[in-house]
């Protein structure tokens, strides 16, 4: 019987359910239960601009005059001073910043899985007004060489292979097809203090 | 709208389960041709079988199953003129609730009978398998019977 850790012989992914988990012969005992969730959404303008601008090698985000938060990707509203946000409050942000969390991705090996090394996801607390990319990668140091309070900075993929196609409304793929990850710049750690005001 | 930018996201969950000692033979019994019923402690089949018996929460064990069908009758029915790649079948079908000879209950599947004036409560169909099965449930789906 397969573990269901173990990718199951003739399964593959793709358009609805797929089978092979059983056998030709034998007793039947395992089921192959694939579930595929396919969403397609018009992506806001102002999500466009930030993949534009992506593309251009920036960082865009948005400014909250009343609460001070600055939301990237831009999402249009604020939803802690419940106000909106416009082209007004877009302002460029650094590509440098600080980790201020951080999860050590053990992968297993399920059906899927690309992974086979540990590896870190960083909440990354950009330099100046903020903003917060989550999700990201940290490269050139192994991963239980992260730490909170670590500098790092943007390795952006040259131009010409950028893609944003993946990002979405929802945040989804954040700064995807446009910055590969974030490696450390070697400056001294910052205290967690310096920076917990702007963590949300 | 068409000329807006849109996003794709997939998600994908490839779960694999366990079938257990009543789906299992259950889907073994599809895989070899034949559709199984579960005796529950009142006397009436169930179909599909169930591990227990849902008046009283027993365990029912394999060796309640019992062999039903091919035949049956169709207790109620809902047309599906387009399909979704979700769907067993990829032309206009029916979704059925279909009481097969021998069982109690009525199980629901798809009816390929070509068009919605071809289906009516209480009437008859059958299984058709496909040539190659490999133990799920759309092994096979149902025609009128005497079609084809």
């Amino acid at each position: 019987m397969a573990s269901a850790n173990e990718p199951v012989e003739g399964a593959s992914a793709g358009e609805g359910p797929v089978e092979g988990a059983s056998a030709s012969e034998g007793p039947v005992v395992m089921m192959d239960y694939f579930m595929h969730l396919e969403y397609h959404e018009v992506v806001c303008p102002i999500v466009r601009r930030y993949a534009a601008s992506l593309m251009a090698g920036k960082i865009l985000g948005q400014y909250s005059p009343k609460s001070g938060l600055v939301y990237v990707p831009p999402r249009s509203f604020c939803p802690v001073s419940c106000e909106w946000l416009g082209e007004d409050h877009l302002i460029e942000l650094e590509d440098r910043g600080v980790v201020t969390a951080f999860t050590i991705v053990t992968p297993v090996q399920y059906y899927g899985q690309e992974e086979t090394e540990p590896f870190a996801k960083a909440s990354v607390l950009l330099d100046g007004p903020g903003g917060m990319l989550s999700l990201q990668d940290i490269l050139e140091i192994p991963p239980d060489e992260v730490r909170i309070g670590m500098r790092v900075e943007a390795v952006w993929l040259p131009e010409h292979e950028r893609n944003t196609d993946e990002i979405g409304n929802r945040s989804w793929g954040s700064a995807a097809g446009a910055i590969v990850g974030w490696r450390p710049t070697g400056e001294p750690d910052l205290p967690a203090e310096t920076f917990t005001e702007k963590v949300y | 709208m068409a000329d807006l930018p849109i996003s794709t996201h997939v998600i994908e969950f490839p779960y694999t389960r366990t079938l257990g000692p009543v789906l299992g033979p259950f889907l073994t019994g599809l895989r070899d041709g034949q559709i199984y019923g579960i005796r529950s402690n009142d006397g009436r089949v169930l179909t599909p079988p169930t591990e227990w018996d849902p008046l009283t929460g027993e365990p029912l064990e394999t060796s309640a199953l019992v062999p039903v069908g091919p035949g049956g009758v169709v207790e109620t029915w809902a047309w599906v003129n387009h399909p979704t790649v979700k769907h067993p079948l990829d032309r206009p079908f029916a979704f059925a609730l279909i009481k097969l000879d021998g069982a109690d209950t009525a199980l629901m599947h798809a009816v390929d009978a070509g068009s919605m004036d071809a289906m009516s409560t209480g009437m008859r169909v059958t299984a058709r398998f496909k040539d190659e099965r490999i133990g799920v449930i759309t092994d096979l789906v149902f025609i009128p019977e005497g079609g084809e």
